[in-house]
């Protein structure tokens, strides 16, 4: 291989690490609110799972073929924790709770010694990579594109355009939210996991408030029309500001306004269509 | 949009990369440093250090008259961004030596990048502990706070200080550290802890805590974090009455012209042990002052004069090491013997600055620092 | 000591219901999830701390002064971001979405603009030193603090109860799209509403500043998390729910971090917050759940 193109890819490797953990992030914000769900628990999903991979590598030495998978555990105990009481919730009050349980977690890490506290844990060794976080991208991609086309998808939509409808079509409504709360669980941990292991350090102030709304204008800005468009929310959003790195200080106001402009004249989203016609 | 800039992205970077040589009359060093969001007052008083020492290094250059070109990333604070700003210094702007970055937190995640890419780095600004420790190419200039604040401590017993409460920003880094070595400086002296309590670093109310120490009646509160909570913590312990008989004790952060601004006479016998301080008698700080305020319209902060340094340390180093090399520079920065603002400066074997000689106890009276008696 | 800290309690969560009436109005009423919110708190500090500082005013001409800019400043964003969206029916996240953008870009100009620094207003314009009664010590700019709050509340209330405008609002509460076919003017009232929001928030913003004495662009921002906090547990458009759940939520958070654990201090707040939503999702003092479909 070249010099320079080693070199290029190199410079530009955390960027094509975030591009896809953040994808995965966009995922897991879109497989709620394809049920209509505001769920802002995505950010502290991804804090449990970073966590607990991060004290199952550094603690117990287990291979990461072991704690990729387990880093998934947390999350999940944790959304079918709050998930019962929550999905009662709707609109901003289940945001806003989630939100607030996010804010719980990291109080939590910050009064925990074991964990750091704010020093966070740091010398994680890098064990993920491209092929660990694209191939679980693509699976993930894969996945809710197969669903969607499936009757589960169909059943999804139903209940995002009308919930009370959908329920008197016999449509178990509640199952499907906390299915797709626990899914949402998955994908977050699985990138908090894979995040922690390609940037050596993770801090209590990485999944509170702003990454939670971070990861919800991923799915805003993208649009969830299909599993493609929040992924696309997520890059363009990821590479914004490394693209506009030339503005310095203006950098976060050239960021905000086409954040803006974005939204005022493509409300439904950069890619807003839906998958397949609307049948029946 | 964004295509056609990646695009034009790429294209600069495989174009300074086929053509290194146009670039070889220069220098090229980079920093990461905070220059937006809630933190960037740290970040702007390092560059601004940093670029005044520079100002002055170019009028003759180095290595016989080649300009250091200095690259400023912003991290935002943020960690991944720090991270994508230092392998965009490395790999794009092929820079020999990395200052910063700002916060301890992100030091943690670029240290590592940094260190395997084998490119010396300096932080002018990571006080925590464990920093020099992520590998052999992480170096510091500032002083560490177990290095400053037992020296405060140590003065505050000479005035008869028994008791003492401990106050802290339990969500940053820098002032957790601090806290730690506040507690391990009280333990030794023999002073005995009434009690710990923590604040948000964006808290502005402290008046909880502050009522229930005032019930404990410490000698004297030591406060670890950075300015503004400092600020306002001493602001509001007047004001709920803790009497002036109660000695503060401040850390690194509440080493700054800020605190007189905000907290006024509030904070007048506060006492903050400090590398570095404004009214330094000797002429390279009158001149570094001087300077300073004429060219930013301010008075600098110990950021700023850490920074300043830093960059006249590196500019040494480079013309000792004979070439703009990452290798070279790194062995000789151990070797180093400068004379800064700071005073006299060296490194240890473990890559931390070598003396706190340069310690000083500064008391605050009508809101400006002085030497404390 | 109890006395003091309750007292404590009580001036922190007046600065609490001081910054949650315009956003609770906003909620209620026009049901957006405005995050420009938090700057109009900041832009209000700012504004006072320019005219006192730079121009010379007295804090009582200063503070409605700012209140008043930072009105129209509201007004201009509502127009710029919103209206538009509500004219084509957007879907209700969009506005989240563009207040997003719109206040990164805020901060961030904001910033370059005027410096990261924080400041504070000129001592003078208060004095500092504190009142002494018996036991309890409190300072002037928390008095103000309390006063405010209160004359706020009560105008606020009657606006709402007593007149048509208040009326029409509470119309368009209920339900946005009736009120506009009852011939209520929807979009003069999401100014007015912006208006009053902007006012309400820059003087929050002077006062909070004159209290804390932490003026910096970013300001506003620290305080969203504890806004949405009070305005859940309040109930959504509910003034006076405001005020009850800012100065409970105030008085708790200092009896933890006083006699249990300050590090509690901010968890505990939302561990309220999830509670309250898990057993009563209107807020403690809802009435009528506003759905938002």
């Amino acid at each position: 291989m070249p010099i320079w193109l080693d070199d290029f890819l190199w410079t530009y490797q955390n960027v094509v690490y975030a591009l896809g953990v953040n994808g995965l992030l966009g995922l897991s914000m879109y497989v709620v609110l394809s049920v209509g769900q505001l769920s802002l628990g995505q950010a502290a999903f991804m804090g449990l799972g970073a966590y607990s991979s991060a004290l199952l590598t550094l603690k117990l030495h287990l291979p990461f073929a072991i704690v990729l998978p387990a880093s998934t555990i947390a999350p999940v105990l944790f959304a079918l924790a709050i998930g019962t009481p929550t999905l009662r919730l709707s609109g901003v009050y289940l945001a806003i709770a989630t939100i607030g349980l996010g804010e719980v977690l990291r109080a939590a890490y910050l009064n925990i010694d074991y964990v750091g506290g704010a020093l966070g844990i740091s010398g994680i060794p890098e064990r993920a990579g491209v092929v660990s976080i694209y191939s679980l991208l693509i699976l993930a991609l894969l996945g809710f594109w197969l669903i969607g086309r499936s009757a589960i998808g169909r059943a999804m939509e139903a209940i995002r355009e009308d919930e009370v409808a959908a329920a008197t079509m016999g449509v178990n409504v509640a199952r499907y939210r906390l299915g797709a709360l626990l899914t949402s669980a998955v994908l977050a941990g699985l990138a908090g996991a894979l995040s922690a292991h390609v940037s050596s350090f993770i801090g209590p102030n990485e999944y509170g408030f702003e990454p939670a709304v971070t990861i919800l204008s991923y799915a805003l800005l993208g649009g969830i029309g299909s599993p493609f468009a929040p992924v696309i929310g997520a890059w363009i959003l990821t590479l914004l500001p490394e693209m506009l790195r030339g503005f310095a200080d203006l950098r976060l106001v050239f960021n905000g306004v086409i954040i803006v402009l974005a939204v005022l004249y493509l409300p439904n989203g950069i890619l807003p269509w839906t998958m397949r016609r609307r049948a029946a | 949009m964004n295509r056609s800039h990646f695009l034009a992205g790429a294209a600069a970077i495989i174009a300074a990369a086929a053509f290194p040589t146009l670039a070889a009359a220069q220098v090229q060093i980079g920093a990461i440093e905070i220059l937006s969001g809630p933190a960037a007052a740290y970040g702007i008083a390092i560059k601004a250090g940093l670029d005044l020492a520079l100002d002055e290094i170019n009028q003759k250059g180095v290595l016989g008259g080649q300009k250091i070109v200095l690259t400023v990333e912003d991290s935002a604070g943020n960690k991944d961004q720090a991270i994508n700003a230092a392998r965009k210094l490395i790999g794009r702007d092929k820079v020999v030596l990395v200052i910063g970055p700002t916060l301890s937190n992100e030091m943690f995640a670029v240290g590592p990048v940094t260190n395997e890419r084998k490119i010396p780095t300096v932080g002018t600004s990571t006080t925590a502990a464990g920093i020099t420790e992520i590998g052999p190419y992480i170096w510091r200039t500032s002083l560490p706070e177990a290095d400053v604040v037992p020296v405060t401590f140590k003065k505050a017993q000479s005035r008869g200080v028994k008791t003492i409460a401990l106050m802290y920003a339990n969500d940053d880094a820098f002032s957790k550290s601090g806290f730690d070595v506040m507690k391990a400086a009280a333990e030794k002296l023999g002073l005995k802890i009434l009690t710990i309590e923590t604040f948000g670093s964006k808290d502005t109310d402290f008046s909880a805590q502050i009522t229930k120490i005032k019930g404990l009646k410490p000698d004297a509160i030591g406060i670890s974090a950075l300015v503004e909570p400092v600020s306002g913590v001493v602001l509001q312990a007047r004001s709920l009455g803790i009497p002036k008989e109660t000695l503060l004790l401040g850390g690194n952060g509440s080493n700054s012209p800020k605190l007189g601004e905000i907290a006024g006479a509030a904070a007048d016998g506060m006492l903050v042990g400090s590398p570095w301080f404004i009214a330094k008698p000797d002429a390279m700080n009158t001149g570094f002052v001087t300077a300073f305020t004429a060219k930013y319209n301010k008075a600098p902060d110990q950021f700023a004069a850490q920074a300043y340094d830093t960059m006249k340390i590196v500019a040494q180093t480079i013309d000792r090491a004979g070439a703009a090399d990452s290798e070279k520079i790194n062995a000789v920065l151990g070797k180093i013997d400068f004379n800064g603002v700071m005073g006299p400066f060296k490194f240890t074997a473990g890559r931390d600055p070598a003396s706190s000689d340069g310690v000083v106890v500064l008391e605050m009276r009508g809101g400006k620092f002085g030497i404390a008696q | 000591m109890l006395a003091q800290q309750l007292t404590n309690g009580v001036l922190l969560g007046s600065t609490y219901a001081l910054f949650a009436l315009g956003f609770t109005l906003m909620f209620g009423v026009l049901r957006v999830v405005n995050l420009t919110y938090g700057f109009y708190f900041s832009a209000g500090a700012f504004v006072a701390l320019f005219l006192t500082r730079n121009v010379g005013w007295p804090i009582w001409a200063a503070l409605p002064a700012a209140a008043v800019a930072v009105g129209a400043i509201a007004v201009v964003l509502d127009w710029l971001l919103l209206a538009r969206l509500r004219r084509i029916n957007a879907p209700e996240l969009s506005s989240l979405m563009v207040t997003l953008g719109a206040v990164l870009a805020l901060y961030a100009g904001m910033t370059a603009w005027l410096g990261p620094d924080i400041r504070r207003l000129p001592a003078e314009v208060l004095g500092g030193e504190a009142m002494i009664f018996g036991p309890l010590r409190i300072t002037n700019a928390q008095i103000l603090v309390l006063i405010a709050t209160g004359v706020m509340v009560t105008a606020l209330l009657a606006l709402m109860r007593l007149t048509p405008i208040g009326l029409a609002l509470r119309a368009m509460a209920e339900n946005p799209d009736a009120a506009g076919l009852m011939g209520i003017n929807t979009g003069r009232l999401a100014a007015l509403v912006s208006f009053i929001c902007g006012t309400l928030a820059g003087a929050g913003g002077v006062l909070i500043g004159l209290n804390f004495n932490a003026i910096q662009p970013y300001m506003g921002e620290a305080m969203m998390l504890r806004g949405f906090v009070v305005i859940i547990i309040g109930g959504l458009g509910d003034i006076r729910g405001a005020l009850i759940a800012g100065v409970l939520l105030g008085v708790i958070e200092v009896l933890t971090a006083g006699y249990v654990s300050s590090g509690l201090k901010e968890a505990v707040a939302f561990a309220i917050l999830v509670v309250v939503l898990w057993t009563r999702p209107s807020g403690l003092f809802g009435r009528t759940q506003i759905r938002r479909a």
